[in-house]
């Protein structure tokens, strides 16, 4: 009974690579020519440095499956032309390596001489083991939390609020005015905030920054009390059935509030998968706006609804670039025009902007614990990188990436500050008193 | 699965050094996960965060809030950071013999 089910699992994850019209999914399984320039681009071979963990060899782990059952060639004589059958062995080759040794930070396609798209074909690899039940268990305990609770932490609605509260009574305080708000479960607001349950749960330091951001710019906006999560790990585990639950929950939340803009927080696949893979998983577009806290933040400095005295931030800071908002999301310069106006010694990395290296924890690595010795090791090309600009405080705007660089702190010795963007310009606001006398 | 060790004693851990099994943990335990971390020499303050954390796995199954961490200790924010330079998660939930949160930490 077992092997039938196998056999029909297999069967399915399959006819994920039998798509004779889709254009892009052939191009990128038939065009890499194994010129190598990948290799040097990518974290996993230049740190553990194994023929296996080379990008191309990865992508040819899909495009061999493909041969074989897809193509004359590869049915009538395999051996001579690369084709390989998705046995057990194959299985568990893919679970190592596209799960456990592809963080999907596509710098090896800035390095590929023919432009393949890497993590697409990684990510459908995935998508083959997610119809096989293979995805990691710790990843997809994470996706079963968001699905189940509406957060990937599970952290219950009670205590979240009870939370929010707590953010607000401290944001009170320090402004000193008993009329600053973190509103919850508002309707009709311009702006539909969402957040990483990593903040309500364990960081809320980022919270407290953007209300006063919010405060400074007089902005009109609330947070769901239930559907705030902006990551969408569906995005990683590569079940597309899930990964539009999940999509669903904010994109239904927002209409519930009639909110006008949704407010990405600071989280890099939440922002790749919401706002680029939102419409393809749930089949529709948008009826509202959708930007990145990243571009907001900008907005309100050009606007001048904010004001920054960057002489605030005087020590020595550095960026670390998110693959998603970065590489893949097109914010290299929307960082740096904050960044300018928030610090006044700013030291980039090298390489930087587009070209620069992963923290080592993306695509859904830092949830798998099975993998953890691998991601601290490729966590030694970040670090290194780090330590070379000679900063205290290094600025990311992604809180996955935040908690692999406080890691990698660790770890390597680092000695430095990690913060999210909204801290940095937070604590270079210039905000007038509202008190009334 | 993992095994760790620390002064002779082996413990079944994740990959990323959580305990396999939150029952045998003890203050003993405590204090060589805490060593592993670099912390040498846990004080009162850490004590206070780690038995809220504890006490709340054991009552709830999982992790406290932070919220509730700083209202019961009194401590700052970023005394809890300094506290624990691995954060609340790998850092104070590891020491506190629980399993590791789900979620980007």
């Amino acid at each position: 009974m077992k092997s039938a089910d196998n056999k029909k699992r297999r069967e399915e994850a399959l006819e994920l690579l039998n798509q004779a019209e889709n254009s892009k999914l052939l191009t990128n399984l038939n065009a890499c020519v194994r010129c190598g320039l990948c290799a040097q681009s990518c974290m996993y071979y230049k740190a553990l440095n194994e023929p296996r963990f080379i990008p191309s060899a990865k992508v040819d782990l899909v495009s061999s499956i493909y041969r074989r059952y897809y193509t004359v060639t590869g049915k009538v004589a395999p051996a001579l032309f690369g084709a390989k059958s998705l046995d057990q062995d194959m299985e568990e080759r893919m679970v190592d390596l596209l799960f456990g040794a592809c963080t999907m930070c596509g710098r090896c396609v800035k390095h590929c001489s023919i432009g393949v798209d890497i993590p697409f074909v990684v990510r459908k690899g995935r998508e083959m083991l997610a119809v096989m039940d293979m995805v990691p268990k710790s990843l997809q305990s994470t996706v079963d939390a968001a699905l189940n609770t509406g957060n990937n932490m599970a952290i219950p609605q009670e205590e979240f609020v009870d939370t929010i509260k707590w953010m607000e009574e401290e944001l009170v305080d320090e402004m000193g005015d008993p009329e600053a708000r973190i509103p919850l479960d508002e309707t009709d607001k311009e702006l539909f905030y969402t957040l990483n349950p990593r903040e309500p749960k364990f960081f809320p330091l980022s919270i407290s920054a953007m209300a006063k951001i919010f405060y400074a710019a007089g902005e009109s906006w609330t947070l769901s009390s239930k559907f705030y999560d902006v990551t969408n790990y569906g995005f990683f585990n590569a079940n597309n059935g899930e990964a539009a639950q999940i999509a669903g929950y904010l994109y239904d939340e927002i209409h519930k509030l009639r909110g006008k803009r949704l407010i990405l927080g600071e989280c890099g696949h939440g922002s790749r998968a919401h706002k680029w893979e939102g419409p393809n998983y749930l089949k529709k577009g948008y009826d509202f706006d959708i930007i990145t806290v990243v571009e907001l933040i900008g907005e309100y400095i050009r606007t001048g609804k904010i004001v920054l005295d960057k002489t605030l931030n005087s020590v020595k800071h550095t960026i670390h670039d998110p693959c998603n908002l970065v590489r893949n999301g097109g914010l290299v310069n929307e960082i740096r025009f904050i960044v300018n106006r928030s610090v006044s010694d700013l030291i980039e990395m090298s390489p930087y902007g587009d070209d620069n290296f992963c923290c080592g924890g993306g695509g859904g690595s830092l949830a798998m614990s099975e993998y953890n010795d691998r991601r601290l090791k490729i966590g030694k090309i970040k670090a290194d990188q780090i330590a070379a600009t000679g900063a205290k405080v290094v600025i990311t705007p992604c809180h996955n990436c935040v908690d692999q660089l406080l890691q990698i702190n660790h770890t390597y010795k680092l000695g430095v500050t990690i913060k999210t963007i909204a801290e940095v310009v937070a604590d270079a606001l210039v905000i007038e008193k509202r008190i009334k006398d | 699965m993992a095994l760790l060790e620390i002064d002779g004693r082996v413990f079944d851990v994740d990959g990323d050094g959580f305990l396999t099994d939150p029952q045998i943990w003890n203050n003993e335990v405590a204090e060589l996960i805490a060593k592993a971390d670099g912390i040498e020499g846990m004080n009162d303050k850490h004590w206070s965060v780690i038995k809220i954390i504890r006490d709340n796995f054991e009552q709830h199954g999982n992790a406290p809030m932070i919220r509730k961490i700083c209202q019961e200790t009194g401590l700052k924010l970023r005394e809890i950071y300094e506290l624990f330079p691995l954060g609340p998660a790998r850092g104070a939930c590891k020491i506190a013999g629980l399993p590791k949160p789900d979620g980007c930490v």
